[in-house]
């Protein structure tokens, strides 16, 4: 481990850091622009010059370019590194505009920073600047290109990183070009990131532009809740608005970036139709009306027809709160247990996934990109867990092998072997694997080593030949089982993770990796077992024995397959209660009342619910990681939809207009306590919490801040047990 | 846009080779010849021939200086601007061939018959001063050599 | 002592029946059946076979970094590019006698196991690239070239890459990514090119005369080398390019180490009439201006270390006392500004601010303050990714050091005093 001086200040490293990731370790930051820790170094922009006093190394040197050696000493404030630093600010500044009043990078903006950082404020070129033309690149991102300092990190991130070749660089010397072949949207899914990765402000939000500067944001660190991976983010909202969302550093999940469903995919929260009054029969009323409406009615029905007669449904996009709030009031009343899915196999399959994860063999987005080999069954990353496909090319960057078994080839930024098996025999494939594997002696060589050869991000999506899956997982040390739950079922889920246990040997960690269908998948499985999904609860609710429906976010009606079946189902009901935060099917019945599509129609009551960039709340991700978000602002009306975009209205009022909407949790608090004639007015997140730790058997010592690498597995927590209710058919 | 006998003799030659992308200036050279210049539809189809994406190409093909994306006259006159040529009368000489094709640099003339640009230092610095027209050079320049090399170009 | 030069004729190149009747290809069938591959090395070593290319980096020694246990393919690269303002000695090689060359590449070649053999040539040198291409042919058709040479189980063949112009496809990281049909940028070792170049396999890369200096060491010995040269220290023969206001511009096969006032005067005729010596550049236009007080200096690679110089490609531009040098370094700064491959600041944008200031100053609108600046970017420029920035520098630094007062003159009269 060697050991060095920077600044006086003494520091041991890793053997390999770079000095500049060596400074950063002990506190200091040598200014840079074309150094990334996700991208490396390359030493274009010559920014993180500092002075080698002493050492192996002498002199003026690149701070990213030179690994920390034993006995090096290091100043990054000698005067000749800050004066040849400035000269480098100097000869960027020649070309770049004085734009910053109206660029939308302004306050944030890394060349700012430096060049004020770095002293140059005068000046002296007499030349004319460089100009360029623009491109249109698509409706995400904003291509300024007057402003490029050529840090060459956008090309770097969207070649070499995502692998994907329409975005790069162009013309050569002080013309260097960085976009695309002819205008036209971005190919890439994760090109958001271009934004986060540029450091001033050629490629900026935009959808965001103009919407305020980053001064002006609430900001909040929250998680994107677009699949279960769960990636973390940083909201920003301004008015009441959500205006943008950032990737934000998480080494554990997504590293520095996220994929652009993650960062566009906010329209929900500031959807003009959003539920933000309580409804009863597409009549607008008081939430205490709603509440008092339901109770009774629901009172009535279980009084008359028993407590059978009442189902609820949540899913898999709400919180663990809300899911576990809605057990508690099943529970509390005797009423049916509550389920989380739509349908019976997506049950299945999540909860057969959730209880196959064991603490030996779970692994994070972050260990993917540390495998040799992957085994990938039954999944389109880039459809149903984008950052995986990310991440599993950064492992094959660094040498690992991809297989897909899949019987059609999937679109991947990233070679790989393609064995089409038929779904028909793919468990039996993964059982013969396991079997041949678990039965052969181990042996030392290591599939990189032995394997290089068919290493190559040149050629994306070229399926080159490889040896046996069995004996290529044979000689891996860190091969990973990537497992959908989509398109298989649970046999194949299970074979999965018998291979991934059965391999596992002295020289073999196998890492077992599920991607499941939401953000909450995996606490839905937790807050469903003993429940039934729709698909089964239907029949009940057709022949009557089901007289009242509670959806919490969840929208069954809009998703079960056969439309003509629901219709006809709903107008059995009595009564049917609707939270959510979305303008959903089960809310809003595409702009007609129940009672003009169905008649006759039960009651229909809607209760808007609050989304996680309103309230906190708590998401359990596909490898079991509980995470919370923050709020980030109040719910209400955005201020633009006020007052039709003009400027905010200079007369004030006490109250915030359109702020009827509670969390889903709080709701459902309230009615477990008016059902039990219990005092409502007191149930904070912190009790609920207090009561999923007792019904998880964990201790949660904060509980109103859950620490992020907190895994909730089914071996660890105690739960009912999630069996498997029906055989896959 | 390329005839199929051509386009059949390029497959093989980058065929011929471990990496199609090597090729790539080499094709773009032979067709650049053929048609005299890399127009965007030629580009598309040199990427499809090796396997890249009209950016890669692009991003080649704009980096150096023998690469055409723009239309061209039939015959491209380099001037060399290198130090030794500017030395020896390498302005006399630009300011003839200003003044009788009637273009500048970056120009082509009415008749499409000459573009004119400079270039760096071609290498035939004990010819000074010397000009390139369609890869042959041209040396020891007076305006009587220039009138001659240029009149047996059609 | 013509030895590259030994079958030169006016006008047309010796034939492949030329180059074997003065011993061409001998040195080729010693290396594959007299001498083991580290042998060969070895009297390349031995030799102090300097690189030619302009770094003078011991031959030898860059074949010994290619590990027994390296990957194949490997390449052996032929650096035809000279596109150093000045240099024309490659080409002037090429077309008296392309066996030699040919001939070291297959020798390098099977020192290193290089099976892929390239000739990397500039865009202007056509002609050069058609005579490479038909003498390969010649000697594929001799048994020189192709499958199991001379019986020896060593194979190799030899393709022409012709760049499409850049200067900085010259250096030879940047080459590599050029002959991979990537755009050129030069990248930084390790890991070095020996180690991983063209597609990450091993590569060697030599300029033109260095591999037609690598027959004649093996036929005569690495002592019968370094007695070639004028200079105790050096070795071998030097092709001297000569231009700008002499005589009898050209290239020169001269001793290395032979003094600059007898290149200039005995070889290229000296100055022409009217005309007297100001200052030359001596090894390219990225090497600094001599101004008279070298006018005696020994041409090789350590005379001219020793005198703060660096002899580059050996290639002469002889600037006479009516010519501006401030324009001159202008012109050259013009040139390297825009063959810069736009990858690293300094270079990138520091390039066309000198050009800004220079332009200036050789138009009457310079100012005091302008000298300290470029000194300053001068030193800061030669803190680059590769050698280009380094080397654009140096005639503007050689200018500052030892014609500041030609340049104080374009600020004070307001306009270029040569004009
Ligand atoms: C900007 C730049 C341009 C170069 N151009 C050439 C060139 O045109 N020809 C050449 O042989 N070497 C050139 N070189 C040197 C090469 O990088 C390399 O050192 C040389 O080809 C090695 O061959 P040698 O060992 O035989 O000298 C250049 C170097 C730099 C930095
Ligand atoms: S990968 Fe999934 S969780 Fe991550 S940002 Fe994209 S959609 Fe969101
Ligand atoms: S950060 Fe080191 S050169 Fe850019």
């Amino acid at each position: 481990m060697p050991k060095l001086m920077i600044d006086d200040r003494k520091i041991e490293v890793a053997p390999g850091v770079k000095v500049i990731a060596a400074a950063e370790q002990a506190g200091i930051v040598i200014p840079r622009f074309c150094y990334h820790p996700a991208l490396g170094s390359v030493g274009a922009c010559r920014l993180c010059a500092v002075k080698f006093l002493d050492g192996p190394v002498r002199g003026l040197q690149m701070s990213c370019m030179v690994e920390a050696r034993d006995g090096m000493v290091i100043s990054s404030t000698d005067d000749e590194a800050v004066d040849f630093r400035r000269f480098v600010i100097e000869l960027l500044m020649r070309n770049h505009p004085h734009d910053c009043p109206v660029c939308d990078e302004g306050g944030y903006c890394l060349l700012q920073d430096e060049t004020i950082a770095g002293g140059h404020a005068m000046r002296r070129s007499m030349g004319k600047k460089r100009t360029h033309r623009d491109q249109y690149i698509g409706e995400l991102v904003q291509h300024e290109m007057n402003r490029c300092i050529q840090c060459y990190r956008c090309q770097r991130f969207y070649q070499d990183y995502c692998g994907y070749r329409d975005f790069g660089v162009m013309g050569s010397a002080s013309r260097v070009y960085f976009g695309r072949y002819a205008d036209g949207a971005l190919e890439n899914p994760f090109s958001g990131n271009l934004i986060d990765i540029c450091p001033t402000g050629v490629l900026t939000d935009k959808p965001a532009r103009f919407k305020g500067r980053r001064w002006d944001f609430q900001r909040a660190p929250s998680i994107c809740i677009h699949c279960s991976l769960g990636c973390s983010i940083t909201v920003n909202a301004r008015y009441r608005e959500l205006v943008r969302v950032e990737a934000r550093r998480n080494d554990d999940i997504n590293g520095h970036f996220i994929c652009d469903r993650g960062r566009y995919g906010f329209a929900f929260a500031n959807h003009p139709d959003r539920p933000r009054q309580a409804r009863i029969n597409g009549r607008d009323t008081s939430y205490e009306e709603a509440i008092q409406t339901t109770t009774q009615r629901l009172s009535e029905i279980a009084r008359t027809l028993g407590p059978d007669s009442i189902a609820c449904l949540s899913s898999s996009r709400a919180g663990v709160e809300t899911q576990m709030s809605l057990k508690f009031l099943t529970r509390s009343q005797g009423w049916r247990q509550p389920g989380c899915f739509v349908d019976r196999s997506e049950q299945n399959s999540v909860t057969a996934a959730v209880g196959r994860l064991t603490p030996e063999r779970v692994v994070s987005l972050g260990e993917i990109e540390k495998a040799d080999l992957i085994l990938v069954i039954g999944v389109d990353p880039i459809l149903e867990a984008p950052m995986l496909a990310l991440a599993m090319r950064q492992a094959q960057r660094a040498g690992a092998g991809i297989i897909i078994l899949n019987p059609q080839p999937v679109s991947v930024p990233f070679a790989y072997d393609h064995r089409p098996i038929s779904p028909d025999d793919l468990c039996s494939t993964l059982q013969k694997w396991t079997r041949s594997i678990s039965s052969q002696t181990r042996t030392e060589s290591h599939f990189v080593e032995k394997h290089e050869e068919y290493r190559g991000p040149e050629t994306p999506s070229v399926p080159c030949p490889l040896p046996p899956v069995d004996s290529l997982l044979q000689n891996s040390r860190r091969p990973m089982i990537v497992c959908g739950t989509n398109i298989v079922g649970t046999a194949i889920i299970h074979a999965a993770a018998d291979l991934a246990r059965d391999i596992h040997s002295d020289c073999r960690f196998p890492g077992l990796f599920y991607v499941l269908p939401g953000p909450n998948a995996f606490g839905a499985a937790f807050a469903s077992a003993g429940g039934k999904s729709f698909s089964d609860i239907l029949p009940d609710i057709e022949t009557g024995n089901i007289k009242a429906l509670i959806l919490v976010e969840a929208d069954p009606i809009f998703q079960f397959p056969d439309q003509e079946r629901v219709k006809n189902a709903v107008k059995q009901l009595d009564l049917l209660v609707v939270l959510d935060y979305v303008p959903s099917r089960s809310v809003g019945f595409a702009g007609q009342s129940l009672a003009e599509m169905v008649s006759p129609a039960p009651l229909h009551v809607v209760i808007p619910t609050l989304t996680h960039f309103e309230t906190q709340a708590s998401f359990i991700n596909q490898e079991g990681r509980l995470q919370q978000t923050t709020p980030v602002h109040v719910n209400g009306l955005p201020m633009s939809q006020l007052t039709g975009g003009k400027h905010p209205p200079r007369k004030f009022r006490s109250d915030v207009p359109g702020a009827g909407a509670r969390a889903a949790w709080q709701v459902l608090s309230e009615l477990e306590a008016v059902l039990s004639s219990t005092p409502a007015d007191s149930i904070t997140f912190a009790d609920i919490w207090y009561r999923i730790g007792l019904a998880w058997n964990i201790s949660v010592e904060n509980r109103t801040e859950i620490p992020g690498n907190l895994r909730i597995l089914s071996t660890t927590v105690e739960s009912e047990p999630m069996t498997e209710h029906y055989r896959d058919d | 846009m390329i005839p199929d006998d051509l386009k059949e003799t390029l497959q093989r030659q980058i065929a011929a080779t471990d990496h199609p992308r090597e090729q790539v200036m080499d094709v773009v050279f032979i067709l650049q010849d053929r048609f005299g210049y890399l127009s965007d539809p030629l580009l598309e189809e040199v990427a499809a021939l090796v396997g890249m994406t009209p950016l890669e190409v692009e991003e080649i093909a704009t980096f150096y200086e023998f690469i055409y994306r723009k239309p061209v006259g039939r015959h491209v006159i380099h001037v060399c601007d290198g130090v030794v040529c500017w030395m020896l009368e390498y302005q006399s000489v630009l300011d003839y061939l200003r003044s009788k094709l009637g273009i500048d640099y970056g120009q082509t003339t009415d008749d499409g018959r000459f573009t004119l640009l400079p270039t760096c230092c071609l290498g035939y610095c004990d010819r000074a001063p010397a000009m390139m027209i369609d890869r042959k050079i041209y040396g020891r320049l007076t305006p009587e050599r220039i009138d001659e090399i240029l009149g047996k170009l059609r | 002592m013509q030895i590259l030069f030994q079958n030169r004729q006016p006008d047309r190149i010796a034939s492949l029946e030329e180059y074997r009747n003065s011993g061409g290809y001998e040195a080729l069938t010693l290396a594959l059946k007299k001498y083991t591959r580290a042998e060969v090395q070895q009297l390349a070593l031995d030799a102090v076979l300097l690189g030619r290319g302009g770094a003078g980096f011991p031959a030898g020694r860059k074949w010994m970094t290619v590990a027994e246990s390296a990957p194949f393919p490997r390449y052996m690269v032929c650096n035809a590019d000279e596109m150093e303002p000045g240099t024309f000695k490659d080409r002037v090689l090429i077309h008296t006698d392309p066996h030699q060359i040919i001939e070291g590449m297959i020798i390098v070649g099977y020192s290193v196991l290089a099976e892929k053999g390239i000739v990397f040539i500039r865009t202007s040198y056509e002609n050069a690239a058609r005579i490479m291409e038909q003498e390969i042919v010649r000697a594929k058709e001799a048994g020189f070239l192709g499958k199991n040479i001379l019986g020896s189980g060593f194979s190799m063949e030899i393709a022409v890459h012709r760049s499409a112009g850049r200067y900085i496809c010259g250096e030879n990281t940047a080459q590599m990514r050029a002959i991979e049909g990537k755009r050129a940028n030069p990248t930084q070792p390790p890991p070095y090119a020996t180690e991983k170049g063209i597609w990450g396999l091993p590569t060697v890369t030599h300029n033109v005369e260095t591999l037609a200096c690598i027959p004649h060491i093996l036929r005569h010995g690495p002592e019968w080398f370094k007695s070639l040269a004028a200079t105790p220290t050096a070795a071998g023969t030097k092709l001297y390019c000569v231009s700008g206001r002499v005589n009898r511009p050209g290239c020169f096969e001269l001793p290395m180490g032979t003094r600059l006032s007898e290149i200039i005067e005995d070889h290229a005729g000296g100055m022409q009439e009217g005309y007297q010596f100001k200052a030359c550049l001596p090894g390219g236009a990225s090497t600094r201006f001599l101004p008279k007080s070298f006018y005696d200096i020994e041409m090789d690679f350590d005379a001219m270390k020793q005198a703060g110089h660096r002899l580059g490609t050996g290639s002469i531009i002889v600037f006479d006392h009516k010519t501006c040098l401030v324009a001159a370094t202008l012109n050259m700064i013009e040139f390297f500004a825009r063959e810069s491959c736009g990858w690293c600041t300094p270079c990138r944008e520091g390039l066309p601010y000198i050009r800004e200031i220079l332009s200036r100053i050789e138009s009457g609108e310079g100012c005091n303050d302008d000298i300290p600046q470029l000194r300053r970017m001068c030193r800061y420029l030669c803190n680059t990714y590769c050698a280009l920035a380094p080397g654009a520098v140096s005639p503007v630094e050689s200018l500052l050091t030892y014609f500041e007062d030609d340049v104080q003159e374009h600020i004070r009269q307001r306009k270029c005093p040569f004009k």
